[in-house]
């Protein structure tokens, strides 16, 4: 029996690698179809790619996005989370649900409203629109990181400073976040994540002027396949990994399963 | 995990000194994003869609319900029932699935899990476009399985795998499975295992333990994961877009050609509205089922 789902278990999880795997191989393929024999192994395709001046500027917009996003987004979550889970004001349990509420409610409604709403007030196109937009998507993960890492450290601490004469501001400051840090970069991390990988949204609210590494892939793989674009997608896969192992030695992503 | 910490909180807090006025000071940035970069364009648009568009822009004069009606229009009509059934055949194979990979999962030893569940974890931190672009090499008429099968002899003309509904099946599953299979395992971990000991010294056979103790007791849990992974289906857009193609289209579909290409506003903002409430109702049963457990 358990040899049977062990079985079942390798086909499951060789159907749910199988799309990564396949673009990171066909990234190192030499021709420019896709072949399933693979003879050779070359890097033609990531030397190709600082040929494309789009995919560059696509990469430092998103690069940008992302690492700006995740900073707005922790400081203002780590405010928020603090607040929640010290004060426990009244109607906090409605502030939470609406601080996390970009996790219910679908990225396309999202996408649609701030669409609309961007050209009734004049910032349809520019990067302050994309930013706030990203800020508001990446809050929840900094919000469920954070409030997590607030509830490990009681206040004890601060109330020790408190009471030899710091103000709130400087006990939080000089003692909750260097005892927070482990989270904060966790909730940093998480944060730029979420707003690297982000397509929809931007894909509905952004003009050609502000198109992230995503959104240009969707673009470019609507008309064509080619292998840079394997190329990129794989850089992609590098970085999520990458940070996904990271958030995973910090125990960030048990948050993410409530 | 939340509960303990806010019973042990309580009384402390009286004990030290007490943020009172002061938390609005930490919340109110938290506050004004979330007012002003969301609860305001969300209001707006739904403002909008009771709206008529006309040639010169949106009459803010005039108040319709007409942009709703035309959900049920024929063309609409069948969008919305191809959605739902794509959303429905996606859970039916997640909730179909989730069983002997929860079981699995839970048999293993502390470090297999961690590793096995990033792995199933991976097509939800990998972007969507890059998994989709992913599938193209595999389906598509020149892809990895139509080449494979061509050159065993077995095909002449392509076997048509995406741009149409098996497509979008094959490429949202992975990335949504993933939301019954993690209450499942939290919900399988945390059985008592004397239940089911009790039931095998009772003279139940496994199958019989499966069925009658270790399902009952973790349905509410893949109840809430289903209909979670349901409006993740039905609200899905880049993988639908990439893989079902332009003939195949679903509702976020349409809802951005809607807003994008026609620029009809209040009707793509009715489309938004009807998303949402779709999707919140569903949450909330969901919710609902979750507190029963």
């Amino acid at each position: 029996m358990r040899r049977l789902l062990t079985g079942f278990n390798l086909l499951m999880i060789a159907y749910v690698v199988a799309p990564i795997v396949l673009v990171v191989w066909m990234s190192f393929t030499p021709s420019m179809r896709f072949e399933v024999p693979l003879g050779a192994f070359s890097l033609r395709w990531y030397r190709e790619l600082f040929s494309y001046d789009a995919f560059i500027d696509s990469a430092i917009l998103s690069l940008r996005l992302g690492l700006v996003a995740a900073l707005v987004a922790t400081a203002v979550g780590f405010l928020a989370a603090y607040g929640v889970v010290r004060g426990r004001p009244p109607g906090s349990g409605a502030l939470v649900a609406l601080f996390t509420a970009p996790l219910i409610v679908p990225a396309v409604v999202y996408g649609i409203a701030v669409l609309q709403f961007t050209n009734l007030v004049g910032l349809y196109g520019s990067f302050t629109a994309l930013l706030l937009a990203h800020v508001v998507i990446v809050l929840p993960f900094a919000m469920r990181t954070l409030q997590a890492t607030l509830e490990g450290h009681g206040p004890e601490l601060e109330w020790a400073a408190m009471s030899l004469g710091a103000r709130r501001r400087h006990a939080v400051l000089l003692v909750t976040v260097p005892l927070c840090l482990r989270g904060m970069v966790s909730a940093f991390l998480f944060c730029f994540l979420i707003s690297f990988s982000e397509v929809t949204v931007t894909l509905f609210m952004t003009g050609p002027a502000h198109q992230t590494l995503p959104v240009r892939i969707f673009n470019y793989v609507s008309d064509r396949i080619d292998p840079t674009m394997a190329a990129v997608s794989s850089l992609i896969v590098l970085v999520s990994v990458a940070l996904v192992l990271v958030l995973n030695r910090l125990g960030a992503l048990g948050n993410l399963r409530k | 995990m939340t509960t303990a910490p806010v019973t042990a909180a309580a009384p402390r807090a009286a004990l030290g000194a007490r943020l009172g006025g002061g938390v609005w000071l930490f919340l109110g940035p938290a506050i004004v994003l979330m007012a002003a970069a969301y609860l305001a364009p969300l209001f707006d648009t739904a403002v909008i869609s009771f709206h008529p568009n006309t040639p010169s822009g949106i009459d803010r004069g005039h108040w319709i319900l007409g942009n709703y009606a035309r959900l049920i229009d024929d063309y609409y009509w069948s969008v919305l029932v191809r959605t739902l059934r794509v959303s429905v055949i996606i859970t039916l194979f997640s909730v179909a699935l989730a069983y002997p990979v929860a079981v699995w999962l839970a048999g293993l030893g502390p470090r297999g899990q961690t590793w096995a569940i990033l792995v199933y974890m991976s097509p939800w931190f990998v972007n969507t476009v890059v998994k989709s672009f992913g599938w193209t090499l595999i389906l598509g008429n020149n892809g990895l399985i139509n080449n494979g099968l061509r050159s065993l002899g077995l095909i002449d003309a392509p076997v048509r795998l995406m741009l149409n509904e098996t497509g979008i099946v094959i490429g949202l599953l992975p990335g949504h499975f993933l939301f019954v299979l993690l209450p499942l395992w939290a919900a399988l971990k945390g059985l008592d295992g004397n239940l089911r000991w009790a039931a095998m010294t009772l003279g139940a056979r496994p199958r019989q333990v499966f069925l009658r103790v270790t399902v009952p007791l973790t349905l509410p849990a893949l109840l809430a994961g289903a209909i979670i992974n349901f409006t993740m289906n039905m609200a899905a857009f880049a993988a639908p877009a990439l893989l079902g193609g332009t003939r195949t289209r679903v509702l976020s579909f349409i809802a951005y050609q809607v807003n994008l290409e026609e620029l009809n506003w209040p009707f793509g903002g009715a489309l938004a509205v009807a998303l949402l409430v779709v999707t919140l109702g569903f949450v909330m049963a969901a919710q609902a089922a979750a507190r029963t457990r």
